[in-house]
């Protein structure tokens, strides 16, 4: 066990260094720089002006030299500084990452609930007016993308009972139930789609094996319809699924963009284009290296899961 | 009997407390309260936090001027911007010597940066050597927008710490105007310019409380501020939301009590006036231009034939009505009236290339095409750039349409924000759409910044030796009737060479809630939200 993860970091590792040279090189083939950006809100652009704002933030040297710099740097766990705010990129990335990682959660929690029981339902009543209501349900929710559903949501509420949720952001500590109303609605936005995969992968799985010849067994058995469904059949269905929620939580993690941007959210994801569209390299080098562990290590947790899931799939065994 | 009942009734007891009633309270209603904060709309982080010295957008100077003050300032009550409205700010007075040569500021005693140190002459003249760049000026800006304004200005003496002389190398009245300007604050000399990157010491009505990031930007009122019973509120909150749904939802559903200036447009406010009756919106100009760039160094636009075509081929009117709903109004380089004082009248309007009718406008396009050997045989084919935002994009697909219909065959070429003012800069482009923002309505502060020989906001690249002095002639007048005949003469004279015809004026329609009062709303964006003389009747 301790071999494969050990194996598994590893590996981590060498998609992590492919990652920082696939960012750090995207970046920059990127037309225009923060200079740029700079001067364009300026509205003019002045030679010697750009030359030397580019030597003060080392954008005047060689490129592997830049990027020897920031790996140097992140090994020292510096993140450097924001070009666009002149401060310590870490004192800017730190308050975003709670909100993403909330509301990734939040909408995760909310299609496992919603997703898995419905997916179920479905496939114990395959062919039934339910299966057909829940299978209309279920592809709405894929074909709704999230943040129109949040633009709707945010458009139906203003119109009908002139109120949204707070725009700007309310801590738990300050006041709990305005933070939980403020994350609610996102997080049902987002976590509608995802519920919505995960109740047809549920629904498929748990139809293949409810097939499968030690279910009849258990039938035959008479053993009663809730141990059969739950105990038997679903967790021997419920591998994929599993799959689906480590890749639903990675993907959430780093695009809840539109989301966080019609929610006014102070998250990562938002952050993260703002820093893409000002060239801010060291917010937008780090906040990808950032995004790129947790998918890293949600893939690996999905992994150990299945060991805990299936006994056959015990590693190292 | 009828005199009697008509005097009882007037005199009935119940009538008459309820008239007084109303008096008081309408009384009471235009007495200024103090106390309670504003949330106000801000449509994107600051981008180069409160230094507005390095920046030439409202995104920086709206939420920014709360923290400052200018020598002199824009009356805050009177919409309409000019050399009359001008008021003093740090400058108690100001006086005119040498026949416009000299200008002295008499400065206040009793003005002290939020750090608490005072303010004195020294402050000013870093601030003003610093934006000239002097070769013994203190501190660096680390981009300068504006040093064209105060070419003008050959030495600025701090003759006592609250005395301060501003010594020309011609007269120039109109300098006035531009040190009204909400681009022109006073720095502080102790505090190094890059620090108002990230925070702000100033000496405005509000200090700055905190800056979070992407979220909001929350001042406090300024309790030793140099004008008495001033500022009326206690505090104002900036709050950031990048998407316009969101903002327009925020501002109906009374999260936020103002929006930000240039983003009501007049389909927003019929939506909202629907929504919200009480809400209260101000029609005024934004002093931003829709324009097309010709770069005059490039065939085919160094034919000033081909350019006077492109000017002649695009219907101004149709433009107002397809890009901007109806919420633009015709103008030439100046703002015209009632908005501004400097603009080209309705009737002059009508004789100048592509106000008339379209059909005769594009008429006479198909003609001067002719002359320059362009016919629907050999139609001329061009790259039409844009910034790739969609205001710029919509106009910029209507201009394409317009010059198909004379036999101009041209693409568009969307180009990031952060190439389009460096590729206009250069030169490297042929023809673009483009908008263009005056700090402040005066000829000066346009004519210099985007028509002058060698000025890096002239992105056609003109330059006319003759123009230049009618320019210098202009800004050396006095007498403002003379003046305006001379500034009307240059706006005609540009349209005809057609460097950068304009196509409208911008209007705004600037929404706040009805508890929210003495805010004006100013015919330019930049000049009109220091919040000094705003309260909250709630």
């Amino acid at each position: 066990m301790k071999t494969y993860i050990a194996q598994r970091l590893g590996i981590g590792l060498v998609t992590l260094f492919g990652m920082s040279v696939v960012i750090f090189l995207l970046l920059r083939l990127a037309p225009g720089n923060i200079v740029d950006i700079l001067f364009s809100t300026g509205g003019y652009v002045n030679p010697a002006e750009r030359a030397a704002i580019e030597r003060e933030l080392g954008l005047d040297r060689p490129l592997w030299a830049q990027y020897v710099e920031w790996m140097g740097q992140l090994a020292v766990g510096n993140l450097g500084k924001s070009y666009r705010y002149d401060l310590p990129a870490w004192e800017i990335i730190r308050p975003l990452v709670p909100v993403t990682l909330e509301l990734a959660m939040l909408s995760l929690i909310i299609s496992v609930v919603l997703g898995v029981p419905l997916g179920v339902i479905s496939a114990v009543r395959q062919d039934t007016r339910l299966d057909y209501v829940l299978r209309v349900f279920s592809l709405a929710g894929l074909s709704m993308p999230s943040f129109w559903l949040g633009m709707v949501i945010i458009l139906g509420l203003v119109a009908w009972i002139g109120w949204i949720p707070p725009v700007t952001y309310v801590r738990m500590s300050e006041n709990f139930w305005l933070h939980a109303v403020q994350f609610m609605l996102p997080a049902l936005a987002v976590g509608y789609r995802s519920s919505a995969l995960i109740m047809r992968i549920t629904r498929s799985s748990l139809l293949e094996v409810l097939r499968e010849d030690y279910v009849r067994t258990a039938w035959a058995k008479g053993q009663t319809r809730r141990a059969v469904i739950w105990r038997h059949a679903l967790k021997n269905a419920i591998l994929p699924v599993v799959t689906v929620i480590g890749i639903e939580f990675a993907f959430l993690i780093g695009g809840l963009v539109v989301t966080e941007t019609v929610f006014n959210l102070p998250g990562l994801a938002r952050f993260l284009v703002q820093a893409i569209l000002w060239r801010d390299y060291p917010i937008v080098q780090n906040l990808v290296m950032f995004i790129a562990v947790v998918v890293i290590l949600s893939n690996l947790l999905v992994d150990m899961l299945y060991g805990v899931l299936d006994p056959r799939v015990r590693y190292g065994s | 009997m009828k005199r009697f009942r008509f005097a009882s009734l007037v005199l009935h007891p119940a009538l008459v407390m309820a008239l007084i009633m109303a008096v008081a309270s309408l009384a009471t209603a235009q007495t200024p309260k103090s106390g309670g904060a504003l949330n106000v709309m801000l449509r994107e982080d600051l981008p180069q936090g409160f230094a507005i010295h390095e920046s030439s957008t409202y995104s920086t100077s709206f939420p920014a001027l709360p923290c400052f003050n200018n020598l002199v300032f824009f009356d805050p009550a009177k919409p309409t911007e000019s050399m009359d409205t001008i008021v003093g700010d740090l400058a108690e007075r100001w006086s005119w010597q040498d026949n416009y040569k000299n200008l002295v500021f008499f400065l206040r005693k009793d003005v002290k940066w939020h750090d608490g140190k005072p303010f004195t002459s020294k402050d000013v003249k870093f601030t003003f050597d610093m934006l000239r760049e002097t070769s013994d000026a203190r501190a660096k800006l680390r981009i300068n927008p504006r040093k064209d304004w105060y070419a003008n200005i050959e030495h600025i003496e701090a003759a006592d710490p609250h005395t301060v002389v501003f010594r020309l190398k011609r007269p120039q009245p109109a300098l006035l105007m531009m040190l009204a300007s909400g681009y022109s604050p006073v720095y502080a000399a102790h505090i190094p310019p890059a620090q108002y990157r990230t925070s702000c010491i100033g000496t405005g009505p509000f200090k700055l409380k905190e800056w979070r990031r992407g979220e909001f930007v929350e001042y406090v009122k300024n309790p030793d501020y140099f004008v008495k019973g001033r500022p009326y509120l206690d505090g104002l909150k900036y709050v950031v939301i990048v998407e316009r749904g969101t903002r327009t939802a925020a501002l109906q559903a009374g999260q936020l009590d103002t929006a930000c200036p240039g983003e009501t447009s007049k389909t927003t406010m019929d939506q909202l006036k629907k929504a919200v009756p009480q809400m209260v919106f101000h029609t005024v100009a934004q002093d931003v231009t829709d324009n097309i760039i010709m770069n005059v160094k490039k065939a085919p636009f160094d034919n000033p034939k081909v350019r006077l075509a492109v000017s002649y081929a695009i219907d101004r009117r149709g433009l107002i009505q397809a890009s901007h709903q109806g919420g633009a109004i015709l103008g030439a380089a100046m703002l015209p009236r009632p908005f501004g004082i400097w603009g080209v009248s309705d009737k002059d309007l009508l004789t100048m290339p592509g106000y008339g009718k379209a059909d005769e406008m594009k008429a006479r396009a198909k003609k001067l095409l002719a002359e320059a050997g362009i016919t629907p045989d050999k139609p001329l084919k061009v790259e039409m750039g844009t910034r790739a935002i969609a205001i710029y994009i919509d106009m910029a697909s209507y201009v394409i349409n317009e010059l198909k219909q004379v036999g101009i065959d041209a693409t568009l070429k969307q180009v990031e924000t952060a190439q389009w003012h460096a590729m206009a800069t250069r030169g490297d482009y042929q023809i673009g759409a483009n908008l263009t923002g005056l700090g402040t309505d005066d000829p000066d502060a346009n004519f210099y910044e985007n028509y002058a020989c060698g000025s890096p906001r002239n992105y056609s690249q003109y330059c006319n030796e003759e123009v230049m002095k009618m320019f210098d002639r202009q800004s050396q007048e006095l007498d403002p009737k003379k003046r305006l005949e001379q500034v009307v003469a240059i706006q005609k004279r540009l349209e005809q060479d057609a460097p950068r015809p304009i196509l409208a004026q911008r209007l705004d329609y600037f929404a706040h809630w009805q508890h929210v009062k003495g805010l004006v709303p100013h015919n330019n964006v930049y000049n009109f939200s220091r919040f000094q003389d705003v309260w909250r009747d709630k």
